[in-house]
């Protein structure tokens, strides 16, 4: 590996819900609309990453403070802009059949477009919900890390977009130390419930760390994030395993049905 | 701007006489620009604001549900018949009064290997990149190892089928192996995904698919003229693969018993009647079996009753994996459950 690794280090408590991610996102990729609706759930109506949907704020209205918080009333937010988590075990490159989705120079997960064939097997690999099969293009979509903008040495379109800093981009040794560095003084405040979800391998064993991690301020669920995520792969072993065994008895039943006492080889 | 060109630029505002399509995203290609929801979410016209659940993300998909479509299923079945019958074909190779069955079963391996690839490809979402299955191999990929193995056995049963009881060692065994592959290969694919209810079955499913491919093997057989040499070695195969088949799907009840969201998304739904359907047409053709008279009537009536068994158990995994991915709580509970250990 010539370059360091990149990614993201997503801090959800300064986010401030504007969406600018989104839209840089979808402008800089040049991604389709998804359609107007209002979806009834607080400003979310974009609802989920997608296809054509690589960066998705989420919105929490919280009918409770943050600690260390003053506020009129009982109310709190909790924003925070969900991404493809580009895992250092990602099940959907682990997956794929083609060798369309590589881990790429910097240690970001890429789809290659001119490779997919549409299998879906990714789709289902992914332990976040994150890649998608388009209906109408057939092929497998998630963000790249902005891998077009990373060649030329520019960071990814949504990190530039946002006015709060709270997507940082950079070496993933350095988001680390600086999400390390937040983190002790959100709780030097008082912010007693912030804490990095999926940073290193020791707080994510399933997924060995991601290289898109986030600061939380609540549970992962609340958030819809799975609080416990593990890359498919672990635990296949068991599975051939046992197909193994099972492939042996079948053999050893075709044998005996067709075993006859009399003996008819001629 | 040709039609091809403006179908490039629905649904991105963009005027390409001012704007260059070469992001990454670009490429994509969309027919219609704006799709409605998908039955994701209903729209704000139909149901008032959603508070937030306590538990959840406003009881959004946490996961995406499977994309694929019924021909996946289909193959599923069909894989197993071939896999199962390559088997019993290297089984039956060189018994001179059973030559006819052993032909019939080289031939159904056959068949299979060449419409499975078909239904295969027919779910693809960039079908005449078929060919890209074999671009690389992938051993993490249960994926990659089936499609390999799909293709070599399909040779080895071309082979089988024209060589007869001539063939060599190699495409005898060569199609034993595959076989068994081809059989079982999907139920450690399901498994190995991270749908909560294919996960929590990972160590059933690749019983369930093998056991079931030696009962949807007989069944296939049962169906055809046998004489009654040829009968009881098809009616041994199958009884075996078919007690198989009901242990799994016992086992695989009490399996998801433990978590209750699991059990929910098996029961519920369109996979909970196939489901059902699949365990009715199953004892039944069990009971067919077991009834003391011989006739070739009933041998049929017990063929067809597996047959639509499998088939049916094919379709409520396809089916219950959706369910179990649009249900949050499934995953989290799930994962809950893990981390206390
Ligand atoms: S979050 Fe999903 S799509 Fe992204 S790298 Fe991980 S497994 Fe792949």
């Amino acid at each position: 590996m010539t370059t360091p690794a990149t990614g993201f280090f997503t801090d959800t408590s300064v986010c401030i819900g504007c969406k600018a991610c989104e839209v840089a996102c979808k402008q800089w990729n040049q991604l389709p609309a998804d359609g107007d609706f209002f979806s009834g759930r607080s400003y979310d109506n974009t609802i989920h990453l997608e296809a054509t949907t690589w960066r998705h704020v989420a919105f929490v209205e919280r009918q409770a403070r943050l600690s260390g918080q003053t506020t009129s009333r009982p109310f709190s937010w909790l924003l925070m802009s969900d991404v493809c988590k580009h895992c250092q075990r990602a099940g959907c490159l682990e997956a794929c059949p083609t060798g369309a989705i590589v881990r790429t120079e910097f240690d970001t997960v890429y789809v290659q477009p001119d490779v997919c064939n549409g299998c879906g097997y990714c789709v289902v690999c992914c332990p976040f919900g994150v890649i998608n099969r388009r209906e109408d293009d057939g092929r497998a979509w998630k963000c790249t890390l902005c891998y077009d903008r990373q060649k030329d040495g520019v960071e990814p379109a949504c990190a530039k977009a946002c006015p709060t800093d709270s997507i940082a981009f950079g070496k993933l040794d350095d988001l680390r130390e600086m999400a390390q560095a937040r983190l002790q003084e959100l709780h030097r405040r008082g912010v007693t419930e912030a804490w990095l979800y999926g940073m290193s391998e020791r707080d994510q064993p399933g997924t060995e760390g991601l290289h898109a991690f986030f600061l939380l301020l609540d549970r992962p669920e609340a958030y819809n994030l799975p609080p416990d995520p593990i890359v498919p792969t672990k635990g296949v072993a068991g599975s051939w395993g046992v197909m193994a065994l099972a492939a042996a008895g079948m053999a050893a039943a075709a044998l005996a049905a067709t075993h006859s006492r009399g003996g008819d080889r001629k | 701007m040709s039609l091809a060109q403006s179908r490039l630029h629905v649904g991105r505002e963009m005027s390409p006489g001012l704007a260059l399509q070469i992001g990454e995203g670009a490429a994509q290609q969309v027919k219609h620009a704006e799709p409605d929801a998908g039955g994701i979410v209903p729209l704000w016209r139909q149901v008032p604001s959603q508070h937030r659940t306590d538990h959840n993300y406003y009881d959004l998909a946490l996961l995406k549900e499977p994309v694929w479509i019924w021909s996946v299923p289909a193959y599923f079945y069909m894989g197993g018949v071939a896999g199962g019958s390559a088997m019993l074909a290297a089984a039956l190779h060189g018994k001179k009064r059973l030559r006819r069955l052993a032909n019939w079963c080289r031939f159904l391996a056959f068949l299979g290997t060449t419409i499975g690839p078909v239904l295969l490809t027919y779910d693809l979402g960039k079908m005449s990149r078929f060919l890209n299955m074999l671009r690389v191999l992938r051993p993490s990929s249960p994926m990659s190892i089936g499609s390999w193995s799909l293709a070599g056995t399909g040779m080895m049963a071309a082979l089988s089928l024209l060589q007869g009881d001539r063939s060599g060692a190699v495409t005898r065994y060569g199609t034993a192996v595959g076989g068994l592959l081809v059989a079982g290969y999907t139920g450690v694919l399901l498994g190995n995904t991270a749908n909560p209810l294919w996960r929590e079955r990972r160590l059933l499913l690749p019983a369930l698919f093998m056991s079931s491919a030696a009962a949807s093997t007989a069944g296939v057989l049962q169906m055809m003229p046998l004489d009654e040499r040829e009968e009881k070695v098809v009616q041994r195969f199958g009884m075996v693969g078919k007690a198989g088949e009901a242990a799994c799907m016992v086992a695989m009840q009490r399996n998801d018993a433990t978590v209750p969201e699991v059990a929910a998304a098996a029961r519920e739904g369109k996979g909970g009647v196939l489901w059902t359907a699949a365990k009715a047409a199953l004892v039944s053709g069990i009971l067919v079996e077991l009834l003391p008279v011989r006739s070739p009537l009933k041998r049929k009536v017990s063929g067809a009753l597996t047959t639509i068994g499998a088939i049916c158990l094919r379709f409520a995994l396809l089916e219950s994996g959706k369910a179990a991915a649009r249900e949050p709580q499934t995953t989290i509970n799930v994962q809950r459950r893990r981390m206390k250990g």
